[in-house]
């Protein structure tokens, strides 16, 4: 049995040691001799290191017992291995080969990094067999274990209460309470009377640290700097030149007031949900297809992306924004059924959209039994929920109790079981209002342009291959069957399959056929349908080309959910309920008696689960989205790894700053924008990118915990194009709607990409550039396919959530910033845009500099530019640039599985037919192209790619 | 304290060690972080792909990795099954696999024969392996288990150690445990068909590991990286004076923020870039090649002459001194029509590996290179029917499969064996992640410590350990 002991608080820790020794004076019979001090030893140091480090190889599995060296028994020990020496020589841990071996010095044992002994514990087993290395049996261990659990608190730490692991070893085992301060509940920290009246809250926390170091904080900011940094950060985009003068003009009267004028401006700016969706699309993959083998279009999840970019910018409550995401269809079919709305009645395509979030994994069942499909998909919703919201990595106690973290199996479990019912589904929802449906009509007619032809292609070919077959009949003397009527026929009764087709034509058929269906899929874009959910049994088959709700659910489904041991469906263990984390101590609200478990309707299951996510107590769920907050802010977290706040995680660098940060989010209805302009009106964040102790902070703070100064961060992929796009004035700043197409490098848009059985259709861009260049999140996300610019500048792969993004300077980012046609179409157009704004070279070079980097040049900067692209000007005289064309139709080829050979086919490209390109270099005049040289060498620069 | 920085306080056996864990972090924090860190060591301080000794004696340096995509019938190429051959078209009652309904057992259309002084047995369909200067230098393993039956996720699985797709590839491990010889050359790079491999660049993948360890596609037409190369219009002259004027904005922009080393890094990044641009085309150029050597890898037939080519480039990059080169060549998928599609596709990689073999071997690489070919599975000894049609094909099967490995250590010889109508392997059988640990180990690496903190725990190729293959090391 499980003794189910709850919380960190003393009192709790008491009653449960009461209980835990009452318990125990029952169950064990009195002793003569009480154990000594050195089995103590053995029993609560040196056995749990042998069982946890040792026994898996040596041991435990009596027919693969590593190197003949069995360590269950002491005579085991002393037995030695296939060596014939033995491990153990008794009070002489220095010539114990068992000693030196922990200690990597001999064998390296044991041999994974993961698992090397620590110099504790490598010290347990030296003074174990110094004293003699004694083993008392079994009764005494038990003994001595039950002993020692009932003190709640020892030096090795304390005893957290949990549902319970599968063994007490776990159940019991003790934690040092600062590794696992994120379970434990969000302190109260009262900072109004620890700072000085006219400190930032923010500040104090910061600097006091600062001030245990002996540092100053780095100097202000200057304005021009601030309105730069601000900009990208609540926008993604860089500043116009109008915008930076009017900032510096009021930050010389009063830049308290110009400072917060210009928060509350970007924050009421559409552009701010882009840029802030963006990062939790990051967190929670977002794609528009499903990758895989089939990579299918899941052609609805547009309105997800735009449901997040509207939560942004609505200022929607972070508890709501949970709840919606998690189970929004939940909340609808309480509104349908007239039960009393959890808040306020809401939209109902509104929630169903939000659901969306339950589809954003990869996820394709195609090749995969049923049963191993679904636990698939449950893992990885369970992981993407605990990731996400409870900065919890689920999948590492998917197979055993976790390793580090009081979290049991059997919580994993039970977690899972809340989405037992959860089944994927398109659902049709409405349009709302703001939902932007632009495009639909040109968007369908170029689909239905590309079906028509796929069709048409495979009627030839079935009708060359009936011909075939009719033939076949005549000279068989026997009356004509369909191809269905014939299916089950003997093969004497039919005519060969395929016949009429050589295998070039068969390898054709296939592809049309695909395509066929690929198109009509992509129809659905422009219907009024959802990537959601809805709660029932699991469908009797899967294949998601084509997820879609029964008419009729069965809601008295019975689920039965259990541990999976090992993580192995051909394994059920004990049965479990759907529930919560129990270490939290946070009682899910239900009526079952358990405090952490949710009751078993089919429905209900997730909305419980969220709201209990979203319960302000919950101290996992508000540290985790401050910590992203500050994050994006900063370029760096409080608690290093967001995703994971475990034992193994990052511990906060700011601990109560975190806290408080939590705390004041949740009291004041966790909002965003609030938080926003708190962190940014904090002189931690007006903090300017250098620090006059710069050199010494590098040795004493290198990862700059401490904040002494701003972290310097590069513009993330995204960033990037749509800056330039700013620059250039070719953005296109509608908000929201259908997937975009961007002009991609075209060897990659033209590429072939294999799916199953077929190649995926080419990548057609938007025909004109306005609709290319609309911003970057709104560009078509495919798995199987990433944009490579977006791609270099390391945009994360959508099948892993991202809670940082990486920023290596790798050189084929240089050769795409010098020599991609995206970057020279950008430099052309910028290059134009100067030569309609100024006459002289000289205005253009200045303007250049203005556009680009929010400043002017320096008088023998802005000489020394003139002078290159005079020079830039004589070479390019004598250049004629080739013009660029776009084919309307491609051939293909393909290996056909049932040749082994290549076959070709042709594909047709209408958006080309009327295609509206972007100015190249052969379509203006060698003074543009100078020019563009100059506009192409600032978007390389480093004063353009770096925020300071 | 982080999570990060505790690993450099745990106990440290060697110096090798310490560097290899501060290279973790060091990576991790950015070039800052690691040029400091590098620098308190002994070794001067280098980029992070700059050459690393690797902490046990290596048997082989570089990997040339021959990914044959769709999965080769084991019992089609290199594990003869009379059996088989006996039971055609007999009903088969096995429910492992994905096929339902009718299935019955398909025979082999290949007749078998033994090659070289270790008798390795292959189809006769390899006219070029089974000469003996070739095939003696050939393992067969035939005990490697897969766990994924349908491709994307088999291939990510053999490609990066899980089958979820999105950890870092073998070849990212390799060049983030050893870093590459030649810094003007990608360390690690991929050739692929016109057509990527199911799964896409997710098979060559940096994983959580920094993004300098990305495999580098070296792609079959066009420009063999993207945008390698301005555009026409600009000449090398006309780059360099752009990189001048750049380096020049670039110089004052660094004097206005002293001690932002990033900026630096980031400028030198480019000058690599201009390197690269020269490197890499004499690399792909292969006219610098003999005649002879032309027609041993077969760029003289049109069968042969892409794999061919790609085999070439193979031995040239591991000149170079590029770490690792995968070359995916798909069309094994053999649903149906097996005979066909398997004479076609042994014999467009038979010749240019045999070459390979042959080629490294006379240059005296062939000790320091591990060739390794291999699918992602192998196939079943039945089939069902399609169309109501007997088809002659294979399912996918993850429960045996084959592939050869010469060179960099290996011992010559068969290795493991499958059941007698080849449906599951039963001898020295090993999940691929022995295989990883195996591969790791030839080059001196241990996967065991090979490690990257990611996602609250030391992660690792294997996943979370395996076992060593002794059977495949001389």
């Amino acid at each position: 049995m499980t003794i189910q002991a709850r919380t960190l608080s003393p009192l709790h820790l008491v009653s449960l040691s009461l209980f835990v020794v009452a318990t125990f004076i029952n169950c064990v019979p009195a002793q003569a001799a009480e154990p000594t001090a050195e089995e103590r030893l053995f029993t609560l140091r040196v056995l749990p290191i042998f069982k946890t480090k040792c026994f898996g190889c040596h041991g435990q599995d009596p027919n693969d017992v590593r190197g003949d060296f069995n360590m269950l028994t002491r005579k085991g020990l002393l037995a030695g291995g296939e060596s014939g020496e033995s491990s153990l020589i008794s009070g002489q841990p220095a010539e114990s080969p068992l000693y030196q071996a922990v200690l990597w010095e001999t064998y390296e044992m044991p041999p994974k990094e993961n698992d090397r002994l620590t110099h504790d514990e490598t010290e347990f087993i030296r003074k174990w067999i110094a004293a003699g290395a004694p083993w008392p049996d079994a009764e005494t261990q038990l003994r001595i274990q039950k002993d020692e659990w009932s003190v709640p608190e020892t030096a090795d730490g304390v005893v957290v209460a949990t549902s319970g692991g599968l063994a007490d070893d776990w159940t019991y085992r003790r934690y040092r309470p600062s590794d696992i301060w994120a379970f434990q509940p969000v302190k109260k920290v009262n900072v109004d009377q620890l700072k000085t009246p006219d400190q930032h809250p923010v500040d104090f926390f910061i600097e006091r640290k600062l001030i245990e170091a002996s540092f100053q904080p780095a100097p202000q900011a200057d304005p021009r700097t601030l309105i730069r940094r601000a900009t990208f950060d609540l926008l993604g985009l860089p500043p116009k030149p109008e915008e930076i003068d009017a900032f510096l003009t009021a930050w010389e009267t009063n830049p308290r007031q110009a400072w917060s004028e210009l928060i509350d401006r970007l924050l009421d700016s559409p552009h701010y949900g882009e840029r802030w969706a963006q990062h939790w699309l990051d967190v929670t993959r977002y794609a528009d297809t499903g990758g895989y083998s089939n990579d299918y279009e899941r052609s609805n999840m547009w309105r997800y992306r735009d449901y997040v970019i509207r939560a942004f910018n609505q200022d929607k409550p972070y508890n709501d924004f949970i709840i919606e995401q998690i189970a929004g269809d939940e909340i609808l079919s309480r509104q349908n059924s007239g039960m009393p709305p959890s808040s306020s009645q809401r939209s109902s395509s509104e929630l169903l959209i939000a659901t969306g979030f339950l589809r954003l994994g990869p996820w394709d069942p195609a090749m995969v039994k049923n049963p191993e499909a679904r636990q698939m998909y449950l893992d990885d919703v369970v992981n993407a929920v605990g990731q996400t919201f409870l900065s919890t990595t689920m999948r590492c106690f998917k197979c055993h109790d976790h390793k580090f973290d009081p979290l049991p199996t059997r919580d994993y479990y039970r977690m899972y079981a809340a989405f037992a019912g959860t089944q994927l589904a398109e659902r049709p929802a409405s349009f709302l209002p703001e939902e932007n449906l632009e495009g639909f009509q040109q968007g369908r007619a170029h689909v239905e342009r590309l079906l028509d032809f796929a069709r048409a292609e495979k009627q030839k070919l079935l009708d060359k291959q009936e011909a075939a077959a009719r033939e076949w009949y005549q000279e068989h003397n026997l009356p004509y069957q369909t191809p269905a009527k014939r299916k089950n026929l003997p093969d004497e009764m039919k005519p060969p399959r395929h016949v009429g087709l050589n295998h070039i034509e068969q390898g054709q058929l296939k592809v049309r056929e695909q395509d066929e269906w690929i198109w009509n899929r992509r129809l659905e874009r422009y219907e009024p349908m959802v990537q959601s959910v809805y709660n029932g049994p699991d469908p009797k088959w899967l294949n998601a080309r084509k997820l879609r709700m029964p008419g009729k659910v069965d809601q008295n489904v019975e689920l039965v959910s259990h541990i999976l041991t090992g993580g192995s469906l051909e394994a059920p263990g004990e049965e479990v309920q759907p529930g919560v984390l129990s270490v939290l101590d946070l009682p899910v609200a239900s009526e079952a008696d358990d405090p952490y478990v949710i009751g078993s309707h089919l429905e209900g299951r997730r909305l419980a689960l969220a709201e209990w996510i979203a319960d302000p107590a919950n101290p996992l769920t508000s540290r985790s989205i401050v910590n992203r907050i500050w994050q994006y802010h900063f370029g760096k977290p409080i608690a290093g790894n967001p995703n994971n706040f475990g034992v193994k995680g990052a511990k906060p660098t700011h601990p109560e700053l975190l806290d408080w940060l939590a705390t004041d989010f949740v009291a004041n209805g966790w909002k965003f924008k609030r938080l926003h302009k708190l962190i940014m009106t904090s002189d931690t964040y007006l903090q300017a990118s250098h620090h006059p102790k710069l050199e010494t902070l590098r040795t004493s703070d290198p990862n700059n915990d401490l904040l002494a100064y701003f972290p310097t961060r590069r513009l993330t992929a995204e960033e990037l194009r749509d800056a330039m796009l700013r620059v250039t004035g070719e953005l296109n700043p509608t908000i929201g709607g259908l997937p975009v197409m961007p002009e991609i490098n075209m060897e990659v848009a033209l590429q072939p990409r294999m799916i199953q059985f077929s190649l995926a259709p080419a990548y057609q861009p938007s025909p004109t550039p306005e609709v290319r260049n609309r911003r970057s999140i709104y560009a078509y996300r495919v798995r199987g396919q990433a944009d490579p610019f977006l791609e270099v500048f390391n945009q994360p792969n959508p099948n892993e959530s991202c809670e940082i993004r990486d920023d290596a300077s790798v050189s084929p980012q240089a050769f795409t910033l010098m020599n991609s046609d995206l970057m020279n179409d950008r430099a052309i157009a910028f290059a134009l845009r100067l030569e309609s704004e100024q006459e002289s070279l000289d205005s253009q070079v200045e303007r250049a500099f203005e556009t680009a980097f929010g400043r002017t040049p320096k008088q023998t900067v802005r000489d020394r530019m003139v002078d290159y692209v005079q020079r830039m000007h004589q070479y390019h005289s004598a250049t004629k640039p080739k013009e660029t064309t776009y084919p309307t139709t491609i051939t293909r080829s393909l290996v056909e599985e049932f040749s082994g050979q290549p076959f070709e086919y042709d594909e047709i490209l209408p958006a080309f037919e009327n295609y509206v390109a972007d100015k190249k270099a052969s379509d203006v005049s060698p003074t543009t192209r100078a020019l563009a040289d100059l506009c192409l060498m600032l978007f390389n620069t480093n004063e353009f790619i770096y925020v300071y | 304290m982080t999570g990060k920085q505790n690993i450099c306080s745990r106990p440290l056996s060697s110096p090798a060690t310490r560097r290899q864990f501060l290279y973790g972090l060091g990576a991790s924090l950015g070039s800052v972080a690691l040029t400091d860190l590098m620098a308190a060591e002994t070794k001067p301080a280098a980029g992070p792909l700059a050459p690393k000794t690797p902490l046990q004696k290596p048997r082989a340096k570089n990997v040339i990795m021959l990914f044959m995509e769709g999965g080769p019938g084991h019992m089609d190429t290199f594990d003869p099954k009379p059996e088989l051959t006996r039971l055609h078209k007999t009903e088969s009652k096995r429910t492992r696999g994905l096929e339902t309904g009718f299935k019955f057992f398909v025979g082999s259309p290949f007749k078998f024969r033994k090659a070289g002084d270790t008798g390795i047995e292959m189809c006769d369909q390899w006219k070029y392996l089974a000469d003996p200067d070739v095939a003696n230098e050939l393992c067969n393993f035939r005990g490697c288990t897969a766990e994924s039956l349908n491709h994307p996720e088999a291939l990510f699985h053999m490609n990066t150690g899980s089958r979820l797709g999105g950890d870092p590839a073998v070849g990212s491990w390799v060049t983030y445990g050893l870093g590459t010889e030649n810094q003007n050359l990608p360390g690690y790079v991929v050739m692929t068909e016109l057509a990527l491999p199911q799964g896409g660049s997710t098979n060559w993948s940096n994983g959580f590991l920094p993004a300098h360890f990305q495999g580098t596609r070296l792609r079959p037409v066009g420009s063999p990286i993207l945008d390698l190369a301005p555009p026409a219009y600009k000449s090398r002259g006309h780059q360099r004076q752009f990189l001048d004027e750049l380096a020049f904005l670039n110089q004052q922009h660094a004097e206005e923020h002293a001690g932002h080393r990033e900026l630096a890094a980031r400028m030198e990044s480019y000058e690599l870039a201009y390197r690269m641009q020269t490197e890499v085309p004499g690399v792909i150029d292969l006219d610098g090649e003999t005649r002879q050597t032309h027609e041993m890898y077969g760029l003289d037939d049109p069968d042969t002459e892409a794999f061919g080519r790609q085999c070439l480039m193979a031995r040239r990059l591991v000149e170079k001194g590029v770490r690792f080169v995968q070359i995916f060549s798909g069309g094994w998928d053999s649903h149906d029509y097996l005979e066909r599609g398997h004479t076609a596709r042994i014999k467009s990689v038979d010749k240019p590996m045999a070459a390979l073999i042959k080629d490294l071997k006379a240059r005296g690489m062939l000790d320091d290179t591990l060739v390794i070919w291999t699918g992602e599975f192998g196939r079943t000894p039945d089939n069902n029917k399609r169309g109501g049609v007997y088809s002659l094909g294979r399912g996918h099967n993850a429960d045996a499969m084959t592939m050869l490995l010469a060179g960099g250590g290996v011992k010559p010889g068969v290795v493991g064996a499958t059941d007698e109508i080849g449906a599951e392997a039963v001898e020295c059988k090993h999940p691929i992640r022995d295989l990883h640990v195996t591969l790791l180990h030839l080059l001196g690496l241990d996967d065991n410590k090979l490690t990257y903190f990611h996602a609250g725990r030391f992660k690792q190729l294997s996943q979370f350990g395996g076992e060593l293959i002794p059977e495949l090391i001389a």
